[in-house]
């Protein structure tokens, strides 16, 4: 979470209000908060950490174990809309890379602004060309993109 | 109802810690806003 806590800022620049979500109560939050997380980000974790005890949060999510009773690394991107946009899971031992998630939304709101005019192809990172689907783009992706413009 | 892309996330209210205090999250307090959920194994776990 203290990596999500560091990339927080440039959630935050883009409007995303963060959300982390585990079965510990909110008490538990708080303890590791203050004795562990508050070590490694500045000022402590800035968005709210959410209590699930029961996993129904988790359950809806299709991310809690009941066998284990915990939650796995569920991320999800939703639009002012409320509509999930993105997800991804990890199992426990790895760890996510949240410069991906904040290149998702850079390119969920692009699209989102141009009204579904635009889309991103593979790779995509802000300042790189966009496509614009329809008639004329078919058979002609390869005019405007090509795999090595992903590095 | 589950998860999936293209669809309404799920709603909830649930307890939460913020900044020093207790408090109450509702997902959907937060339309019209950009939104990230991390679900995460546990406090006080590595990685």
């Amino acid at each position: 979470m203290s990596a999500v806590a560091a990339q927080y800022e440039a959630l935050q620049k883009l409007g995303v209000e963060v959300f982390s979500v585990s079965v510990d109560s909110h008490f538990v939050h708080k303890m590791w908060n203050d004795q562990e997380l508050v070590k490694m980000v500045d000022g402590g974790v800035p968005f709210h950490m959410v209590s699930d005890q029961a996993g129904n949060v988790g359950r809806a999510y299709g991310v809690y174990d009941d066998q284990q009773g915990i939650e796995m690394r569920g991320r999800f991107i939703i639009d002012p809309d409320g509509v999930i946009q993105a997800m991804e899971v990890l199992t426990p031992p790895v760890g996510r890379k949240l410069a991906e998630t904040v290149r998702q939304v850079q390119a969920y709101q692009l699209v989102r602004n141009s009204a579904g005019k635009e889309a991103t192809p593979a790779g995509w990172e802000p300042g790189k060309p966009t496509l614009k689907p329809g008639p004329d783009l078919v058979g002609k992706v390869w005019e405007v993109w090509n795999p090595s413009m992903e590095d | 109802m589950t998860a999936r892309v293209g669809q309404k996330a799920p709603d909830f209210t649930a307890p939460a810690y913020f900044k020093g205090g207790f408090t109450s999250v509702k997902l959907s307090d937060y339309l019209g806003k950009w939104v990230m959920l991390c679900f995460y194994p546990g406090d006080f776990t590595f990685v």
